[in-house]
């Protein structure tokens, strides 16, 4: 396979709240190679996005930290960058886009300005007609109709497709190693999405890059990703190539939430639902934590926290039901 | 009509004015429905689908009588809704017809007990005593799964399930025929999503409810509905028993959309199962194309369909307004 692009190991990171530490990532390690999108599910509060934030560097501070493990992008040690050396890395080497467009550019300047800001950070170009044709190129890049007259447009003088596909303009913009999209098409209607996650799959083939994709939604796993790490209470239990965590799952969490998810070609009467609801990040079980709820609970579930285990190449789990 | 019609929509229309400048002149007109026909026999699940701005939540405005009509009818039970007299609304209508809302978080008084909110129907359309109002709000929470000693909490003790639980408590306090699901899942974590789903189909079985679904996931809607309207633009596209039309879609913004949620996994990519994307985006209701709404997105749109505003006719077993 191709390199490694960005190597993260047991990261771990917990907001210090009056209520004591939360727990939002306990333990993460994952890689992404050149060219790859690794896919990364869970529900909401499962440490999704935090994990994301971590990498970016961008936790909401104070409250934040990360309090363990590594992370390692294109050979550089990012924990141990400055914040002025993080500051030069972000945006040029690891960039991302967040789930809605309506808040993520600053509705007081032009796209085109807001394109133009990485580019000139960047890669120190100043003059303004260079500026411009590259801002042009990163709109036409993301495949905006006319970029010319685009430009000049406010963020509410555009759709919400175009909106994100402007963030993926400011987020391509500098040629990134790695991309972090979190949820990117969630507020997206169904056939603007299939587009943009069209378009994804096509930039991807022309760059390179390795992408982190952040989803809920397992339709969008299937057709984006190739490899998927199933995220629960803060920790990886499941990690496989995408058409084996769909058709030969190992984890009972990763049986149930697909199980879960209606299918558009299959007719049902019941839908199987996981009952109770994720841990309190405040206070975990010591042992699995996902034992409260799995249909398959042993008494060592609830005691032990179970090890992550490689069943074949590339397919790891933890659970105390896998030899 | 039918003996097991419930509600019947006719030629629903809803053109809103844009008026400009000091008089506000009528410059033209927003056309947010544009001619809907459906109707929803009395136990059964109609589910409106489309992507926002095709019009699916005016019509269940028009139908909870929170939009005046511009043009058409809405029979209930036979009876034009918009021909009753207020008493008669307020007696036998709106009791009848209730919504549960898309978001859980903001359809509830934050400063009220769910003992409160889910009783307040009662108060306001029964004259039940206190103590009659207790026991039947107790016994609506423990319908829709939640413990009795919770209905003296506020909504932001919970999580968003159980929260769509209590205002599916709520909108079965008055026994209604019909009840109107805006997006009912769509805000919720697919494992509790599972969970809503199921309580719903269970007491539409229970009570012989007949839902009238607004959503935008096929998938959910295969699961819930027994016929679906799939909606572009403020017209129905298609329309026909849920089955026909996700198995052997007619239309092509239907198999577009088909195509959009369908899971494809990377094998399939290669077997040649070639996704539909579709160009462009929705042009704007204030101005819609000529001739068929979808000409200026559609993969297979020839000269006809830029001039002539195709029919909802007949085929086979649905409905389809479509030239080819």
């Amino acid at each position: 396979m191709s390199d490694i692009v960005l190597e993260v190991e047991n990261l771990q990171t917990s907001f210090f709240t009056r209520a004591g530490e939360v727990k939002a990532v306990g333990g993460v390690s994952f890689e992404i190679h050149e060219g790859e999108t690794f896919g990364l599910v869970g529900e909401s509060a499962c440490g999704k996005s935090v994990t994301a934030l971590s990498l970016m560097r961008l936790l909401p501070e104070p409250g934040g930290q990360i309090v363990g493990g590594r992370i390692i992008l294109d050979g550089i040690n990012v924990l141990e960058l400055t914040k002025e050396e993080m500051r030069k890395i972000r945006g040029s080497k690891i960039s991302m886009i967040l789930q809605d467009p309506m808040t993520s550019l600053n509705p007081v300047y032009t796209v085109g300005d807001q394109i133009a800001e990485p580019i000139r950070q960047h890669q120190g170009i100043v003059d303004r007609n260079v500026l411009e044709d590259e801002v042009i190129s990163a709109l036409r890049f993301l495949q905006i109709p006319a970029p010319e007259q685009r430009i000049h447009d406010y963020p509410f003088q555009m759709s919400g497709g175009m909106r994100q596909r402007v963030v993926g303009a400011i987020a391509m913009s500098c040629r990134p190693r790695i991309l972090i999209a979190d949820e990117p098409t969630t507020a997206l209607d169904a056939t603007i999405q299939a587009q943009y996650l069209a378009l994804f799959n096509d930039i991807q083939k022309q760059t390179d890059i390795g992408i982190l994709f952040i989803t809920h939604d397992f339709g969008v796993v299937a057709n984006m990703c190739h490899r998927v790490a199933v995220m629960y209470a803060g920790r990886i239990l499941e990690t496989a190539a995408t058409s084996t965590i769909f058709k030969a799952p190992l984890h009972p969490y990763t049986v149930a939430l697909i199980n879960s998810v209606p299918r558009l070609d299959r007719k049902v009467d019941r839908l199987y639902s996981i009952e109770g609801h994720p841990p309190s990040l405040l206070n975990l079980p010591p042992g699995c934590r996902f034992a409260p709820r799995c249909p398959d609970v042993m008494d060592i579930c609830y005691e032990q926290q179970p090890e992550e285990i490689e069943v074949e190449d590339g397919h790891t789990v933890s659970c105390w039901k896998v030899k | 009509m039918a003996d097991g019609l419930l509600l019947e929509c006719n030629n629903l229309t809803k053109h809103y004015p844009v008026t400009k400048g000091l008089l506000q002149r009528t410059i033209g007109y927003v056309r947010a429905i544009d001619g809907i026909s459906f109707e929803i026999e009395r136990g059964k699940t109609l589910s409106l689908v489309g992507e926002s701005g095709a019009g699916k939540t005016t019509v269940s405005k028009m139908i909870l009588m929170l939009e005046r009509l511009t043009a058409g009818n809405i029979l209930f039970e036979g009876r034009d809704i918009y021909k009753l007299s207020r008493h008669q609304l307020k007696r036998e209508y709106r009791p009848r017809v209730q919504s549960v809302q898309q978001n859980p978080w903001s359809s509830m008084n934050p400063r009220m007990r769910v003992r409160d909110i889910v009783g307040e129907p009662l108060v306001v359309n029964t004259k039940h005593t206190r103590r009659q109002i207790r026991t039947k709000v107790l016994e609506l929470l423990e319908q829709v799964g939640l413990a009795p000693d919770q209905a003296d909490y506020y909504p932001h003790e919970f999580s968003g399930g159980q929260r769509q639980r209590i205002a599916v408590a709520r909108a079965l306090a008055l026994n209604p025929s019909l009840v109107v699901l805006d997006e009912p899942v769509s805000a919720l974590d697919v494992s509790i999503r599972a969970q809503i789903m199921n309580l719903l189909k269970d007491l539409q079985d229970q009570y012989n409810l007949t839902y009238l679904v607004i959503a935008h996931n096929l998938a959910t809607v295969r699961f819930m509905s027994h016929t679906v309207a799939i909606m572009y633009l403020g017209q129905i596209v298609e329309y026909g028993e849920t089955e026909y039309v996700l198995q052997e879609p007619l239309h092509p913004y239907t198999k577009a959309l088909i195509s959009a949620s369908t899971l494809t996994l990377p094998e399939d990519q290669e077997q040649g199962v070639e996704p539909i994307i579709l160009s462009g985006e929705m042009p704007s209701p204030l101005n819609p194309p000529p001739g068929c709404r979808f000409s200026t997105r559609c993969p297979v749109s020839k000269d006809v369909c830029l001039r002539e505003m195709p029919e909802l006719k007949k085929v086979e077993n649905r409905w389809v307004r479509c030239h080819q």
